[in-house]
């Protein structure tokens, strides 16, 4: 017998206690997991998607909305003048409903532009031209839509034809309804505008030149702001709300774990004082009681937090294949998240411990002799 | 025949020892006197409220006198920064409610009193085992304390007092759960154990019979000793 089986018994005395407490700690981390790891997820796709699309700088104006704002497709002239700049492609992203999926990505990009070389076609072919009616759909679009080449989807208020189906390499990219630039604007009343620039450096540009192509390109359009690909995501008000929220959201999850563990370890404390004192009285420190009862709860809060991981991970699996999530994004659950949640869950354990292992070192041994 | 409190080398001296309680409305105990001498089986007798407990509680520094003196081998108690220490390595407490923790079998709640110890985890659970055969327990190691019978309870609170070789026992009414023949049974393996051992023992009691195994006998009453004498036959 060592000290930690005298811990894990002191859980296990009140099982039913004890697994609520751990369930309650569980609901907190997966929570976390959930939350910060779609977040992430979210940025993490769309980084996916532009290195798919093989972009190294986007031009956009990323403010409080899930898309950039609409500039004018001008701008473009303007760019590609600037040193290091090879090749541009121009883009009208939005995040519509499209017929019962209620949110889609439709992407719809400058005929004959870069972006739409990354796709490989699956079925049918991709349009004959920039003023053909017709969209392809990505492998996860075709699958959300139920759509085979042949059908017809309806876009705001026109029918357009299935032509393809094609493999963009990217979550974001497979989850895109993808058409040509003059098309989508026409249907959606944005003629001469775009959102995006995607932008592709000339061979051999360092980083430090990318950023300071960036700087350029910013300083000579002002309607809009280069950020090297990925980063775009980041620095959106949006993105930065959903991260907020994600850790705000979490954080109080977190904080109802505390006071679970707190609650569970008081009552610990209340219900074995006599023990305690006994533990005193044959000669155990006051600080190895201390120890025993933070052990208690680190080890109540490591449990709950492998837990709560679990559960976590298993509930967004769940989640991204709701037909409102699938293709939006890929949830990011990489290994640090993970081990993080439960680092979280470990501290949670430890923290909620204190007072009452500091209470429970008060206790005086002479106690013991009562009852 | 008074007992001698001559000679130096006692395990315990008391002086004056005084314990109140509640801002000092309550005097448990009202200026005591003795010395306990190695090896000694003294009986603290006396009725409910005379302050034979409270005098235990002392003698096991599981309390702070609040007047007076209390030396435990000629340091004072009172002084002694490692309490914890006193009290596992030093003394050994029986209780009369026993006291065994109820999640841990017999052999682990004989162990736990050596986790204050530097055995080894090998070291612990063979020392458990010796001692739960001297008190006649090895085919009971692995019950829980629920599985086991009020005698077979003490008998483990025995074992587990001995576990880090005290040299005094200190016990509190150690048959007043009991029927009285496991309190005969339990009453002889103590006494057995202190003569084999030879540590000292100071039991709390109120039973006459009891107290008239020991080798001396102290009375109290409302806080004070009203006699302290040797059993001429014990």
């Amino acid at each position: 017998m060592t000290f930690l089986t005298i811990v894990t018994r002191g859980l296990w005395r009140r099982p039913v206690r004890t697994g609520l407490t751990m369930v309650g700690i569980s609901i907190g981390i997966a929570a976390v997991v959930a939350l910060v790891g779609i977040s992430r997820g979210f940025e993490t796709s769309w980084q996916a998607g532009m290195k798919t699309r093989g972009t190294d700088v986007v031009v956009s104006n990323m403010g409080s909305a899930l898309t950039p704002k609409p500039f004018s497709a001008t701008v473009v002239d303007r760019i590609t003048p600037i040193p290091h700049v090879a090749e541009t492609c121009s883009l009208l992203v939005d995040l519509v409903g499209v017929e019962k999926a209620e949110m889609m990505i439709v992407s719809a990009r400058q005929w004959g532009g870069f972006s739409w070389k990354n796709l490989k076609i699956v079925e049918g072919r991709l349009p004959n031209d920039a003023k053909e009616k017709a969209v392809v759909l990505g492998r996860t679009a075709a699958e959300v839509l139920k759509k085979k080449v042949g059908d017809t989807l309806q876009l705001e208020t026109e029918e357009l034809a299935v032509v393809g189906i094609v493999d963009g390499g990217a979550v974001v990219e497979n989850g895109s309804v993808i058409l040509s630039l003059p098309l989508f604007q026409e249907l959606t009343g944005n003629e001469g505008k775009i959102n995006i620039i995607d932008l592709r450096v000339t061979p051999g540009t360092t980083k430090e030149e990318i950023i300071q192509l960036c700087d350029k390109i910013t300083s000579v359009v002002p309607e809009a702001r280069a950020v090297v690909a990925g980063d775009h995501i980041r620095d959106s008000q949006a993105y930065r709300i959903i991260r907020a929220m994600s850790w705000g959201t979490s954080l109080l999850a977190v904080l109802v774990g505390v006071l679970g563990v707190m609650n569970t370890m008081m009552m610990t404390v209340f219900e074995r004082t006599q023990e305690i004192c006994v533990l005193l009285a044959i000669g155990w420190k006051r600080s190895r009681i201390m120890r025993m009862i933070l052990w208690e709860s680190a080890l109540l809060g490591f449990l709950g937090g492998v837990c709560g991981v679990l559960l976590g991970v298993a509930g967004v699996k769940v989640l991204v294949t709701a037909p409102a999530m699938r293709g939006l994004l890929e949830p990011d659950l990489n290994p640090r998240l993970l081990v993080m949640a439960v680092a979280i869950a470990v501290v949670v354990g430890v923290v909620s411990g204190v007072y009452p292992a500091w209470r429970s070192s008060r206790l005086m041994p002479s106690q013991a002799l009562h009852g | 025949m008074a007992p001698s409190h001559e000679g130096s080398g006692s395990v315990f001296e008391a002086v004056a020892l005084q314990k109140e309680y509640d801002d000092g409305q309550v005097k448990a105990l009202r200026g005591v006197d003795f010395r306990i001498q190695p090896g000694e089986f003294v009986a603290i007798v006396g009725q409910s409220g005379s302050g034979k407990s409270t005098l235990l509680q002392m003698l096991g520094a599981l309390d702070h006198p609040s007047g007076g003196s209390l030396l435990y081998r000629g340091s004072s108690l009172a002084e002694r920064a490692d309490l914890a220490a006193y009290r596992a390595h030093d003394v050994g407490f029986i209780f009369q409610a026993f006291h065994l923790l109820p999640t841990f079998t017999a052999i682990e709640n004989v162990q736990i009193p050596m986790l204050e110890s530097r055995r080894t985890t090998a070291e612990r659970k063979q020392r458990a085992t010796e001692l739960l055969g001297l008190v006649g327990l090895e085919k009971r190691m692995d019950h829980f304390p629920a599985k086991l019978s009020g005698g077979e309870r003490q008998r483990v609170a025995i074992a587990r007092s001995l576990a880090n070789d005290a040299s005094v026992l200190l016990a509190d009414e150690p048959t007043g759960n009991l029927d009285s023949e496991n309190a005969t049974l339990v009453m002889d393996l103590i006494v057995r154990l202190q003569q084999e051992q030879h540590f000292t023992l100071v039991l709390v009691t109120h039973d006459p019979g009891i107290a008239r195994r020991a080798g001396r006998v102290i009375s109290m009453r409302d806080g004070h000793i009203i006699s302290d004498a040797l059993n001429i036959a014990p």
